[in-house]
């Protein structure tokens, strides 16, 4: 699973290095550099075949869309990793709570129903398979 | 690759819970549909059949359990008067009331990214990165939203650039006009932060915890070093300076400078 994510990694680093250093070449053009360029342009080329054919790796990882919107303001993708963990966590506890506070509802309600109702509440544990009430 | 809205996703997840909240306490959550073939009204529920005589603990059969639709839960046939009684969850059923994060093996991740602070700008995810990535990709219309909404017009493949092609890529001799440098710019690097934290971290040292960093390390002495290199440096300085104090004594021998040269060896000896 790595390996696809560090091939087109590589790939695109040699990318953008290629597009550095044809931007360095074109900022200062000499009439001497002219071939560096036209290898560079092809290198190029062949770097966004080597991209182009990383796609057919990838087909199945999915992206949100929420971090393009992190990228696209200028701001670090991990932020939304870190949000996305914090809000799960809190979701999570929240989740929890109301887990909890149904599971003392359920055994404070029994104990009540078998203060009104013994025998029904003692059918009721009977078919639940608890011998005594829940404390 | 593909993209997906974490909203739906969320949506998604919270449908999740809510379907094991109602897995746990499904009788409350959505009550079976009503036994239409007893002629019962829909809000109203059948009664419970009447105790057996004796009123012995044995469960009778209820009424609607034949009745029952196919929805209905199978362990209301033998659940007595218990009728809208459904099977509890199993306790190994994955639920909120355990930590999800610890069950799916992220406390790394968690205490990569929640542990310190992350930084908040793009170049400090892609430091080697040329050009200013900071800026928010409407200025330049580079944003990655604007290539998913239109995307390009694409060929099969991509081909090299043959001879004929190439003559296209004939440049002009001489440098860039400055407002087309993009790539050179390159996001401030604040050096004046690191020199502060270093003298931060220097100065809360509590002075017993001085003695046990080494002299030669201390910025106290290397200044010391310094000003002896530049008396070492000017020798004839000296001797000019003390040849001027000299004349002065001579004159004057309660000069300030006798008194503070005293005050500076004693607070020295302090």
């Amino acid at each position: 699973m790595a390996e696809k994510f560090d091939h087109l990694e590589e790939h695109l680093e040699k990318f953008v290095e290629n597009i550095r250093q044809l931007g360095i070449i074109v900022s200062d053009f000499q009439p001497s550099s002219q071939a560096g360029l036209n290898q560079k342009l092809n290198f190029i080329v062949t770097g966004l075949q080597d991209i182009d054919k990383c796609r057919q790796q990838l087909h199945d990882i999915t992206v949100p869309l929420e971090v393009f919107e992190y990228i696209d303001q200028g701001r670090n993708p991990q932020l939304y990793t870190k949000e996305c963990l914090e809000r799960a966590l809190a979701k999570n506890e929240q989740v929890k709570g109301k887990i909890d506070t149904m599971k003392k509802f359920k055994s404070l309600l029994i104990q009540e129903l078998s203060k009104v109702f013994p025998e029904d509440m003692a059918k009721y544990r009977s078919v639940r398979g608890e011998d005594h009430p829940p404390s | 690759m593909k993209v997906i809205n974490a909203r739906h996703r969320d949506s998604a997840g919270a449908e999740g819970t809510m379907e094991n909240f109602t897995a746990l306490f499904g009788a409350q959550a959505d009550p079976p549909p009503p036994p239409t073939a007893l002629g019962f009204g829909a809000g109203k529920p059948p009664p419970p059949p009447p105790p057996p005589p004796g009123g012995g603990p044995g469960p009778a059969p209820p009424p609607t359990a034949a009745s029952a639709p196919s929805g209905a839960d199978k362990s209301a046939a033998g659940c007595g008067p218990f009728y809208l009684m459904r099977e509890l969850p199993g306790s190994t059923e994955l639920t909120g009331s355990t930590n999800l994060i610890t069950h799916y093996n992220l406390e790394h991740a968690y205490n990569k990214f929640c542990g310190k602070k992350v930084k908040e700008k793009l170049s400090n995810f892609l430091p080697d990165l040329p050009g200013m990535i900071d800026l928010p990709g409407s200025h330049d219309n580079s944003s990655l939203r604007s290539l998913i909404e239109k995307p390009p017009i694409l060929g099969g493949s991509f081909n090299p650039i043959t001879g004929t092609m190439l003559a296209g890529f004939r440049l002009h001799t001489g440098p860039l006009p400055e407002q087309c440098r993009l790539m050179h710019i390159q996001p401030p690097k604040k050096k004046n932060k690191q020199k502060h934290k270093q003298s931060r971290t220097q100065d809360p040292v509590p002075p017993g915890d001085r003695l046990l960093i080494s002299p030669t390390e201390t910025p106290s002495d290397s200044d010391h070093k310094k000003k002896k290199k530049k008396k070492e440096e000017d020798p004839e300085r000296k001797r000019k300076k003390k040849e001027k104090k000299k004349k002065k004594n001579r004159h004057s021998p309660d000069h300030p400078g006798v008194g503070s040269s005293q005050a500076s060896s004693s607070s020295s000896l302090r």
